[in-house]
């Protein structure tokens, strides 16, 4: 017992350290984020602000032509939603598809689109740019909203879990004369509900952080969604350390009040996915 | 789609099996054809643009091997140099980065299975940063470690700057990544580190084994998998370096940490005309090296099976 101990004692004390260099960027940046920009240049400035002011939030929040931070965030909103709306739908049907329906050359297309995620996407970034042009997609949304629903690894993450759905479930209801459409919707969709919300939290905050492909697609100033249009307020705030920590802060609320309220479900998924493949 | 559609026609005349034999495409249908346009079309489409003069704009000509024999061979072409200097940035990134975002997280994942006290909150810490955005990380770090604004310079007296000189420069974008990425492979671990056999460290520990010989005879055999996992995966993310240097250092100093994703960028969406052929001929190589590397590292697993 007493080796146990003090094993635990040094990986707390080890644990203590590095969460202090964990936390003290977040810190840091929240308290500057409070902090007149006198303040912030004073010689000795202090980690706590003196002064706590909200004057940096409202010169971003309040009539920003050049940083229209509120009007980010709102694009930003609209696209992580309408994309987590369409990934679900989407993503369920097909693994269904793969798992419960029987066609020819079910398993080898399977197959095919497991094997399509060793194909590296950096490739893809010119030509889909090339398709959203034909479509007459460039500064619109949906050229951020749609192409992400083409992926595989949640439909190979969700078929795992149909999987594991006993077939008798099934098959009682199709005794009963359930389509297949009834049989989804009635029985597998309420049992693959926890999978799903794994699937919706990282749609979600996939779509709220991406950066380079929204930068390249969307260059309409007021189209950005925030991730993206941060990099501008950094060029335009690069000597107001109080401006940029509080735009900063500003986009992080979303996917901070997700994982407040859900982070079993965000360290669930990433072992799952290493179960399967490690 | 095609077998989908060839099945349906084959059984009309089964007249009630015909009606069954829809719902594959209503299932599978919707993810199929978003993935063939979004995905195989823009694959395919891409090696082909590697093989233009395409403008991004205008009808591309074929120009057969003339980008690759540029980039590759053309010591008299800025695209040439862009593209050694961007690739040998991107390499040295990969090389600095992946063991230490490989191993620092293994080293949290290991004293947090100790169960410590605190240990839930801890976790929870580690991995908060994983969700955050890359650019709001990015805009914190940058004032953080400068010169004027940041702490380094008010608390500890440092007034060399990170971010504009050589090894800084490098060793600023490894702690920034490492700080933000650590959270996945932490969880990895976690998990790896629950399935070790609980009686094979109780037999160590019956052996008088200390705790370093116990993590590397016992704990680090019983997870190999897991970390061959978690490098794969962090060097295929690596290799896609391009927010960091971009916000942080601008590529500088003198273009040492200018990676290839980000000439791929400019090239091909900068301000200037726009060189697509030639950029797409240099994501083909980044995807090349990305294939290759991820290629010997599973056969590597493989290997040791």
């Amino acid at each position: 017992m007493k080796k146990t101990n003090k094993t635990k004692i040094i990986a707390f004390f080890f644990l203590l350290v590095m969460s202090v260099l964990w936390l003290f960027p977040i810190l840091w940046g929240v308290f500057t984020s409070f902090k007149s920009e006198e303040e912030i240049t004073a010689a000795a400035a202090s980690f706590l602000p003196i002064h706590w002011t909200m004057s940096n939030y409202s010169e971003l929040l309040i009539d920003n032509a050049s940083s229209p931070v509120v009007k980010w965030f709102t694009n930003s909103l609209i696209i992580a939603v309408s994309h987590t709306v369409l990934v679900l739908i989407v993503v369920s049907l097909a693994a269904y598809g793969y798992t419960r329906l029987k066609f020819k050359g079910r398993d080898l297309l399977f197959g095919l689109l497991l094997a399509s995620m060793m194909f590296p996407s950096v490739v893809n970034l010119i030509p889909l740019y090339s398709i959203m042009d034909k479509l007459g997609w460039v500064n619109n949304f949906l050229a951020v909203i749609v192409p992400g629903a083409a992926g595989v690894f949640n439909i190979f993450l969700v078929r795992q879990f149909v999987l594991g759905i006993p077939k008798t479930f099934d098959e009682s209801a199709k005794m009963d004369g359930a389509n297949e459409f009834q049989i989804f919707h009635l029985i597998i969709l309420p049992l693959i509900r926890p999978v799903l919300t794994v699937v919706a939290l990282f749609s979600f905050t996939g779509a709220w952080n991406d950066f380079l492909w929204p930068s390249i697609v969307l260059n309409d100033i007021d189209k950005l969604p925030i991730t993206p249009g941060l990099q501008l307020l950094q060029g335009q705030y690069m000597t107001y350390p109080g401006i940029g920590t509080a735009g900063a802060l500003i986009a992080l609320v979303p996917t901070f009040l997700l994982y407040l309220f859900a982070q079993k479900y965000f360290m669930q998924s990433m072992s799952l996915s290493s179960g399967v493949k490690g | 789609m095609a077998v989908i559609a060839d099945k349906s026609l084959g059984n009309k005349k089964a007249g009630r099996k015909k009606w069954l034999n829809l719902w594959p495409a209503l299932f599978v249908g919707p993810h199929l054809l978003l993935f063939v346009i979004f995905f195989l079309v823009p694959s395919v489409f891409g090696i082909y643009i590697s093989f233009t003069d395409w403008d991004l704009f205008t009808a591309p000509a074929f120009v057969g091997f003339d980008n690759y024999k540029t980039i590759l061979f053309d010591q008299d072409s800025s695209f040439h140099s862009q593209f050694y200097t961007g690739l040998e940035n991107t390499f040295l990134f990969v090389l600095f980065a992946v063991p230490v975002c490989v191993v620092v997280p293994l080293f949290i994942a290991v004293a947090l299975s100790a169960k410590p006290k605190w240990n839930r909150m801890f976790q929870s810490l580690f991995y908060l940063p994983s969700l955050f955005a890359i650019s709001a990380v990015m805009i914190i770090w940058q004032f953080l470690l400068s010169v004027s604004y940041g702490p380094l310079a008010n608390y500890f007296n440092i007034s060399t700057n990170m971010l504009d000189n050589q090894p800084n420069a490098w060793i600023a974008l490894v702690i920034v990544t490492v700080w933000w990425t650590i959270g996945g492979n932490m969880v990895i671990y976690l998990a790896a580190l629950n399935g070790v056999p609980k009686d094979l460290m109780e037999a160590a520990d019956l052996d008088g084994a200390g705790a370093v010989s116990k993590f590397i005879k016992v704990t680090l055999p019983s997870i190999k998998y897991q970390i061959l996992f978690t490098t794969v995966m962090t060097t295929i993310a690596q290799f896609n370096v391009y927010g960091q240097p971009l916000m942080l250092t601008g590529g500088g100093p003198t273009d040492s940490t200018h990676v290839l994703l980000m000439y791929i960028q400019e090239n091909a969406f900068g301000s200037g005309f726009s060189i697509a052929g030639i950029s797409a001929a240099m994501a083909i190589m980044l995807g090349l090296c990305i294939m290759v590397v991820s290629a010997i590292q599973f056969y590597l697993l493989r290997d040791k099976d």
